[in-house]
């Protein structure tokens, strides 16, 4: 991936909102940067009971997903989202630095659109990823 | 008792018609006689009463004969099902000539009861004698099995064990009542397959097997033993020992969920480390000179490396423990290996090292789990630029092997490796004495690759020779050599052990 190969050209398209779900302020804030370099519009949340609610608005087009938020893990935003909103549009993409087994982790990939682990990826990185994700 | 009613009926009239010819005849003679000649009464009555032996004798005959036809069909049927017959065949019912309602329904009442017992003698082995006291009570869970792997008897403890009672698992395909996953190819089914063919007596054990009872029911680890015997006259050919540990193998598994929170812990603060950098490399383009641009690189290289070293020790850990499956699906070679080399570049820039990368056309699709082949590629190359002392290039070339196998080398200009050492290279923590004190690494890659790779159904080697450099190579089967294998499974990828096969016994291929 080359650099700004992700920033997308300003008026092409609207700004695609992206929901992050993620309790690490500095990741959080890693990630707003370069999302918002790459033209996304980014809403942050630490919260997982939270984050569930603002998912289940679905205004977003993508959501990223950590596995290990309070109040509400991630596995559980997952699959309510799921069952509670089947046709949501947003893409859910998993993002963790926690090894799950094996047979747990194909059930998590089974359920969501993308499952990176966050320290293989660099934030700019992680936008080249999304920014393949129609 | 209509059909005795029947028959006692039957034989009273004919025994009547019979007694009253034999009479008839002979009071008919004596009357003929004493008409038709002058003979003296005492010789008249002589000649009556030897025509009326005559007659008796010849119907007691027939009539034994026909009278004991029944009984004999009865005594045939039994016999028949007799555990001493020895060629008695069953009794015709149809050519009967008398009570051939009674008979056969009789006998039809002898096979009911035969077959009742025979059921009750397989049934319940427990109460039998050849299963005494210690078996039964035996604190182990055991289990006999005949030839076609049926439970035989299951004791108290099998069936506390697996939640059942004995009675429902005599009789049952053992398969069916022990789910049985087993840490590498070595399984029951494969052994008791090659004992059967190639020995009369056999016995083997195995460590941490898995036990999945019932759908709520937690997993049980366990150690098995078996002793094969083919000559058992008792049938039993098979007899199984569990020596539960389960509790002992939960806190490895434990330990290896120790590994990824400290992992998790390790990765969190690289994340951010990773982005940092990143943020300022961006922030900085055009503004540094070129050797804090230098600087920025290497430190952005070293946080990707600390990544993968990362990475290695949780895979290592996973794997002597057991617990790496690897999901084989099909894949484009040439497009894994060139994004993950992408993904190298940089390290190997920061050493001043280009990587090259040559691959033949046309290759077919391999069966690969993604993660962890790349896994391999990443700890190679890192080796590779590694040992390069110095030398610019590192040369990786993806080529169909003579064998068809696709096959990727990886090779190095620098140092090489002196022969007596290369029969370790593949073993964990190895590391060239020469070279530790310059070169960092732990000698868990290569040990991974190998793993890994095998895990694949491929091998990995090496060639090398001091002072002009090394090349790893690794060889992957084509999907198509494995398609074969994936129609025969429950699901739609392969899955393996990263020792091998994980569910391989025959139940699976169900």
């Amino acid at each position: 991936m080359e650099p700004g190969q992700s920033i997308t050209p300003a008026g092409a398209r609207p700004a695609r909102r992206v929901l992050c779900i993620e309790d690490e302020h500095f990741i959080a804030e890693l990630y707003e940067r370069a999302l918002s370099k790459a033209g996304y519009q980014t809403t942050l949340e630490v919260d997982g009971a939270r984050g569930l609610e603002l998912a289940l608005s679905d205004a977003f087009d993508i959501i990223l997903l950590d596995l290990m938020v309070p109040n509400v893990t991630g596995i559980e935003i997952l699959r309510r989202l799921r069952t509670e909103k089947p046709d949501l549009k947003a893409k859910i993409i998993i993002t963790t630095n926690l090894e799950q087994r094996d047979d747990v982790r194909a059930d998590i990939e089974k359920q969501a659109d993308g499952y990176v682990v966050k320290a293989e990826l660099t934030p700019r990185e992680l936008v080249g990823i999304l920014d393949g994700i129609a | 008792m209509d059909y005795y009613d029947a028959l006692a009926k039957k034989v009273r009239r004919n025994l009547l018609i019979t007694m009253t010819v034999v009479t008839l005849a002979s009071c008919g003679l004596a009357y003929l006689l004493l008409v038709a000649t002058e003979l003296p009464p005492f010789i008249i009555l002589i000649v009556a009463g030897a025509l009326a032996m005559l007659m008796n004798a010849i119907f007691s005959a027939t009539t034994t004969r026909w009278l004991l036809q029944p009984l004999q069909a009865i005594w045939q049927a039994v016999v028949h099902i007799s555990p001493t017959n020895h060629g008695e065949p069953a009794p015709n019912i149809d050519q009967l000539k008398l009570g051939q309602e009674m008979v056969g329904s009789l006998v039809n009442q002898i096979y009911q009861l035969a077959s009742e017992a025979a059921k009750h003698t397989t049934a319940a082995p427990v109460l039998s004698s050849e299963y005494g006291f210690i078996p039964s009570n035996l604190p182990l869970p055991l289990f006999v099995l005949d030839e076609s792997e049926t439970i035989q008897f299951a004791n108290l403890a099998a069936a506390e064990y697996i939640g059942q009672k004995t009675d429902a698992l005599i009789g049952k395909n053992v398969y069916m009542v022990l789910d049985m996953a087993f840490p590498n190819k070595d399984t029951l089914d494969a052994w008791l397959k090659e004992s059967k063919t190639t020995v009369a007596t056999a016995s083997h054990s195995w460590e941490r097997v898995r036990l999945n009872v019932l759908d709520n029911h937690p997993t049980r680890l366990f150690d098995l033993a078996a002793y094969y015997n083919k000559d058992n006259p008792n049938k039993q050919s098979t007899m199984l020992v569990l020596f539960d540990h389960t509790k002992q193998y939960s806190q490895d598994e434990q330990a290896v969920s120790f590994i990824a929170l400290s992992v998790h812990e390790l990765r969190t603060p690289l994340t951010m480390l990773r982005g940092y950098i990143e943020a300022f490399q961006e922030e900085l383009e055009g503004k540094l000179d070129p050797q804090m641009t230098d600087f920025m690189q290497k430190m952005a290289a070293n946080a990707q490396q600390l990544t993968a070293f990362v990475n290695n020790i949780l895979n290592v850990a996973r794997i002597d423990d057991d617990q790496m499956e690897l999901h084989l699906n099909e894949e484009q070679w040439p497009t894994i290996l060139e994004s993950t080399i992408e993904g190298l570049k940089l390290r190997a820039k920061v050493r001043g090292v280009q990587l090259q990368t040559t691959i033949a056309p046309d290759l077919p699709t391999v069966a690969v789990d993604r993660l962890s082949i790349q896994e391999v590629i990443t700890n190679l190359v890192d080796n590779a630029v590694k040992y390069s002392a110095g030398a610019e290039l590192v040369e990786i070339n993806v080529h169909m092997n003579q064998e068809g196998q696709v096959e990727t080398t990886f090779t190095d200009h620098g140092q090489g490796i002196s022969a007596g050492i290369m029969p370790n290279l593949f073993t964990k923590f190895y590391r060239d004495h020469r070279n530790r004190a310059q070169i960092g690494g732990t000698g868990l890659g290569l040990y991974l690759c190998k793993t890994i790779v095998e895990a694949h159904g491929g091998h990995i080697w090496v060639k090398s020779k001091e002072k002009e450099g090394s090349t790893f190579g690794f060889t992957l089967l084509p999907y198509a050599s494995l398609a074969a294998e994936l129609k025969n499974g429950d699901n739609t990828d392969i899955v393996r052990g990263a020792h091998g096969w994980i569910k391989n016994h025959s139940m699976y291929r169900r």
